[in-house]
């Protein structure tokens, strides 16, 4: 279990690597996406080892929510360069 | 019984660890946007999906199971309509997709 | 377990002090997004529920999706609105 979330973590400071030099806003993006399902991921084991099933809640939110920020990113850009 | 279950379930999940471990190599080093995003949302589906089967086979009622199986909907839902949304935007923006040599 | 601690508070360190040490607004925009979505598993970590679950909804989603749009708002200049393609932030 605690290698399960030793590996999750790795990929948690993936996407910290990818956000930092990502050269396009579309990296950037895509870090923070990466982010948000494994902190999701990270939520869940966390809640199998502490064995507080309360937590699940917090990852069904985390999974809900993931595709907001992206939505609200494209729709900026979208609206930045449509010809009025 | 109850110890292969255990066995299984840690099995499974760390299997799911290596499927978002194989994401992230693949978002560092894959050329551009359109291979990175590919490489995230397999590992996201994949990894998630496994990670959920194998926390189901110890959560202790069937409501858990349910929100788990909810939890994997939403993550796949989620990463199909913001992986589209990103390459699109990309491709409008004009990133090129990188040549590979021999194609 | 000790371990994961420690990974979650640097990440949390480095990820504040990235937030508002960048140039580039939008990069900080994101690093402040994931920065929310990691106080939210160090809530999670410290057996708070329900923190973090306003944690992820408001400081991850809401403000994220409301700043890139104030994001969007500043890039569009006022007095070029409605004068043809902007296309100075391309």
């Amino acid at each position: 279990m605690i290698v399960v979330a030793a590996l999750v973590l790795g990929s948690f400071s993936a996407a910290l690597i990818r956000i930092w030099r990502g050269p396009s806003g579309a990296d950037r993006m895509m870090g923070a996406q990466l982010f948000g399902s494994s902190g999701a991921a990270t939520v869940l084991v966390l809640a199998a080892m502490l064995e507080d099933w309360s937590l699940i809640d917090v990852a069904l939110v985390f999974a809900s929510l993931a595709a907001v920020t992206v939505v609200a990113f494209v729709e900026r850009t979208e609206r930045a360069s449509m010809p009025q | 019984m109850e110890g292969v279950r255990e066995a299984l379930a840690v099995g499974v999940m760390v299997l799911g660890a290596l499927f978002f471990v194989a994401g992230s190599v693949g978002m560092l080093r894959f050329p551009d946007v359109y291979t990175r995003l590919h490489a995230l949302t397999k590992a996201d589906n994949l990894g998630m999906g496994l990670l959920v089967f194998g926390l189901s086979l110890q959560a202790p009622g069937w409501q858990l199971v349910l929100k788990l199986v909810l939890i994997w909907i939403f993550v796949m839902i989620a990463g199909a309509i913001s992986c589209h949304l990103v390459a699109r935007e990309a491709y409008r923006q004009g990133v090129k997709p990188e040549q590979g040599g021999d194609l | 377990m000790i371990v994961f601690d420690v990974v979650l508070m640097v990440t949390l360190w480095v990820l504040a002090v990235g937030a508002v040490s960048q140039a580039d607004l939008f990069k900080s925009v994101v690093l402040f997004v994931t920065m929310g979505v990691v106080v939210a598993v160090a809530w999670a970590r410290l057996g708070a529920a329900d923190l973090a679950m306003v944690e992820v909804a408001v400081g991850a989603g809401i403000t994220g999706a409301l700043f890139l749009n104030t994001l969007g708002h500043l890039e569009q200049r006022p007095g070029e609105r409605g004068e043809g393609e902007d296309t100075s932030h391309l």
